[in-house]
């Protein structure tokens, strides 16, 4: 499949704090991907390389073929970027905001730029000044949404929306993908990531620890078992692969870790009523990538 | 098997106790204020006393003080501009007329920025909101960050004043402490009122933007009227009616009139109590003056970038090209009448060292044209600061994430600061020539025009210097642009009678300015600041281009 973005060894340095060590990353067409981190791990700081807006170190990115940083202009026509804090002109309405970034992008579907006025309920005859922080980040979304572009770079776009818009923003990002749009996806919203994304890149302290489809990274993370007992509770701490036991009454919660045969072994032997066994969700991942800690700080 | 849970005994952290959380605001205002007050107050200092030096140093002989007296005693164009010179045989009355009514004026631009940057800045910004989730409320949190003011101007007032009493006590100058003490708390006397007008300003707007231009417009006609009271065309009752006009009345050194100081106190109160009322009984973030929240689309300029910096900046520039137009209307009225009083040779002398050689109405607008030069200055360097503002707000980054170049966005915005500049130049000149054929004056149509146009170079010298800035370290735009036209008026002012180092007057961009039309413009000279200023905007502008965007 042709390639989206393509970013070989892009690093970033500002002075000794490193805040993006030698990303390679490639995004296909027609690919939604989401990006997650903790604050400072680097994510705002690729999309800005990406953009062109900062200079990198080393490595290069390229967008569609193109590269970021010489021909951000050409870039720039393919693509439509939010940013998760809408810094709009204050003296200007949402409708004139709208005229003008649709005049500067050059192309605007209008039947689609309206049908997102309403489904966002936006009220463009407002003035930015006006406007709540989520209506204004209403009109960063529309006006990137609006230029049907090829890739959507997002960068915590859903910041102070409320959850009804939230849904009306996963069921755009469900359209782009379906008309074939590329997504890059930044997010500290796990579960719009989990429903939204193909695949999932995980970064750390400017570096990217991990990337795949969720169903790939299932082995980050243990399986969570629950059983209860008629009778004894036995003792199950000993058994291979098994920890973090924590036993209620007669209820047994512990995490799998490798192959299940041994529990299911020790518990064979014991009066079990209920047995439920639980995937992890994108957050007990995160979490369990996480545990020692994140990056605060490191990068922007 | 159970999961051991130790639970730990809460343990007592030491939390360390404010100890006047109720005065939070008022320290934090103080402390800001006071900064930019000890900055500013060392400049005033130090331009007192480099006029104290400077005049003793070049008016050795009485001869020489009595010529400097008959050129400026009773000159009503001088009188207009800079307040009236009584004293000019001493070293006191002379500094008096040389500094004040330009430090007047840069302490009352000081004061309603920083007043407004600190009170409707902060609540612009969402910081006030913090603030007032304090133990304050909003009246308190008001009436502390006007204390907070007042230590930023008792600091303003407390260097100028030691530096103006050093300076006085050289043997050479010999101003006792105590003038030197009440000149030092004139020149800050307009800051105080100021800092009231911002404050009060900051109540009334919804923008600081708009609280800064209700207190300039206030400046402005405060300024006005100063000056038709001085131009002697007896009206000089109108001096009671400008609160610029109360401090000239104080008269520091030369015939100190203290009970001036009664209107200053008063009208520092009622404002200051205004202030802290209406904050009271408004919203925060709203102004009492209320803005409209909806508006009909005007689509007409936002094609574009260029478009935009037009659309966002035309209020600003119309209202400076206004004021501009006003001031050469005013000079054109009152040159021939000011300069029939010129006569003599030393008084041409005078005039020469000023950068105007001759006399009659040529002479007096050649001297009224370096203050157009100033203003039209301040056009350019707000131009860039602009520029630099949609930057640090983040705004830039909705154009350059489109298909827009930096390359395109700055150049832009430059072609709208220069066409601005020569408009403003254009404009001051057809105005003076206007004001000035009413009088029935024989300067020439494109004499004036002429002169108009030579006040362009200097401000574009400083727009490319700003570009530099802003392409290398865009957080020190504001503080070079506007740092160097300050100096550079100081510099021509204190040095410019005198024969001030070269090297000195060569950083100043107006000394390199011919004082046309009392003199013809220097073009190559022209060239050369135009030069300055296109080189720089070039190395500035590939500076830009190479580094990172600063979002906010």
């Amino acid at each position: 499949m042709a390639t989206a973005i393509r970013m070989e060894g892009l690093t970033k340095r500002y002075g000794d704090v490193v805040a993006l060590d030698h990303l390679d990353l490639e995004v296909a067409r027609g690919e939604v991907v989401g990006y997650l981190g903790p604050n400072g791990a680097g994510k705002t700081t690729t999309i800005r390389l990406l953009l062109g807006l900062s200079r990198p170190t080393e490595g290069r990115g390229e967008i569609f073929g193109l590269d970021c940083q010489l021909q951000p202009v050409e870039v720039h026509r393919r693509l439509a970027f939010v940013p998760g804090e809408a810094n709009l002109w204050p003296s200007l309405t949402g409708g004139e905001t709208l005229a003008l970034l649709g005049r500067v992008h050059g192309h605007v579907d209008e039947a689609y730029r309206d049908e997102l006025i309403d489904r966002f309920d936006l009220d463009p005859t407002k003035k930015v000044r006006a406007y709540s922080m989520g209506n204004r980040q209403k009109i960063i979304l529309v006006a990137a949404l609006m230029v049907r572009p090829d890739l959507l770079l997002l960068d915590e776009p859903t910041n102070g929306l409320d959850p009804l818009m939230e849904q009306a923003f996963r069921h755009c990002i469900g359209e782009a993908r379906g008309r074939g749009q590329t997504v890059f996806l930044s997010s500290h919203i796990l579960s719009e990531v989990e429903a939204l994304c193909d695949r999932v890149g995980i970064l750390r302290e400017g570096r990217l620890v991990e990337i795949g489809t969720l169903a790939e990274m299932r082995h980050l993370s243990a399986l969570s078992v629950e059983a209860t007992f008629d009778g004894a509770v036995p003792h199950l701490s000993g058994v291979p692969g098994v920890r973090s036991v924590e036993t209620s009454g007669r209820v047994v919660r512990c995490q799998v870790r490798g192959s299940i045969h041994p529990l299911l072994r020790a518990l064979a032997d014991a009066d079990v009523t209920e047995l439920v066994s639980r995937e992890p969700s994108l957050e007990e991942l995160f979490l369990a990538l996480y545990g020692g800690g994140g990056g605060e700080g490191r990068a922007r | 098997m159970h999961a051991e849970l130790a639970v730990a005994p809460p343990v007592a952290t030491p939390v360390r106790a404010e100890r006047s959380p109720g005065t939070v605001v008022a320290r934090l205002s103080a402390r800001r204020a006071a900064r930019s007050g000890a900055v500013w107050g060392l400049i005033f200092g130090l331009t007192i006393a480099s006029s104290e030096v400077s005049y003793t140093r070049i008016y050795t002989t009485r001869a020489e003080r009595d010529a400097l007296a008959a050129a400026y005693g009773s000159n009503k164009a001088t009188s207009a501009l800079f307040g009236p010179a009584p004293q000019l045989q001493t070293v006191g009355g002379f500094t008096v007329f040389k500094i004040s009514m330009t430090l007047m004026i840069l302490g009352a631009v000081w004061g309603l920025l920083t007043s407004t940057r600190l009170l409707r800045g902060e609540e612009d910004s969402g910081r006030w909101d913090l603030l007032l989730t304090g133990q304050t409320t909003r009246r308190s949190a008001t009436a502390q960050a006007l204390a907070g003011l007042g230590a930023g101007a008792g600091t303003l007032w407390l260097l100028t004043a030691v530096i103006a009493v050093l300076s006085g006590r050289g043997s050479k100058v010999g101003i006792a402490a105590g003038p030197s003490l009440y000149l030092a708390l004139a020149l800050v006397t307009t800051a105080v009122m100021f800092l009231a007008v911002g404050t009060l300003t900051s109540q009334l707007a919804e923008t600081r933007r708009q609280a800064a231009s209700y207190a300039a417009i206030f400046l402005g006609v405060s300024y006005a009227l100063r000056m038709i009271a001085d131009a002697g065309v007896g009206l000089h009752a109108l001096i009671w009616a400008s609160p610029l006009g109360w401090v000239e009345e104080l008269q520091p050194i030369t015939a100190p009139q203290p009970l001036a100081l009664l209107p200053i106190i008063a009208l520092t109160a009622v404002l200051a109590a205004v202030a802290v009322h209406l904050a009271g009984i408004r919203d925060v973030g709203a102004g009492i003056v209320a803005g409209r929240s909806h508006s009909h689309p005007h689509l007409a300029l936002l094609s574009g970038p260029t478009g935009l910096a037009i659309r966002l900046l035309r209020a600003t520039i119309m209202a400076w090209w206004v004021a501009i137009a006003a001031a050469a209307l005013l000079y054109g009225l009152i040159a021939k009448s000011a300069g029939a009083t010129i006569s003599g040779s030393s008084v041409r002398e005078v005039f020469a060292k000023l950068g105007a050689p001759g006399t009659g109405t040529d002479a007096v607008l050649g001297v009224c044209f370096l203050v157009l030069a100033v203003l039209v200055a301040f056009v350019g360097a707000g131009q860039i600061t602009a520029a630099c503002a949609e930057e640090s707000g983040g705004r830039l980054d909705h154009m350059l994430v489109r298909p827009v170049s930096r390359a395109s966005w700055l150049s832009g915005r430059l072609v709208v600061a220069v066409t601005v500049l020569v408009l403003s130049g254009v404009g001051a000149g057809i105005f003076a020539w206007l004001g000035a054929a009413s009088q029935h004056s024989s300067v020439g149509f494109t004499t004036l025009l002429g002169a108009g146009v030579n006040l362009v170079p200097p401000a574009i010298a400083i727009l490319g210097i700003g570009v530099l800035a802003f392409g290398i370290r865009p957080r020190t735009t504001s503080v070079v642009v506007y740092g160097l036209l300050g100096w550079s008026f100081l510099v021509v002012i204190v040095g410019g009678i005198g024969a001030a180092n070269h090297w000195v007057l060569d950083t100043s961009v107006f000394h390199h300015m011919a004082s046309a039309p009392a003199v013809s413009p220097d073009w190559e000279a022209n060239g050369i600041m135009t030069g300055i200023g296109v080189a720089s905007a070039l190395v500035g502008g590939l500076a830009f281009w190479r580094r990172d965007l600063q979002g906010e």
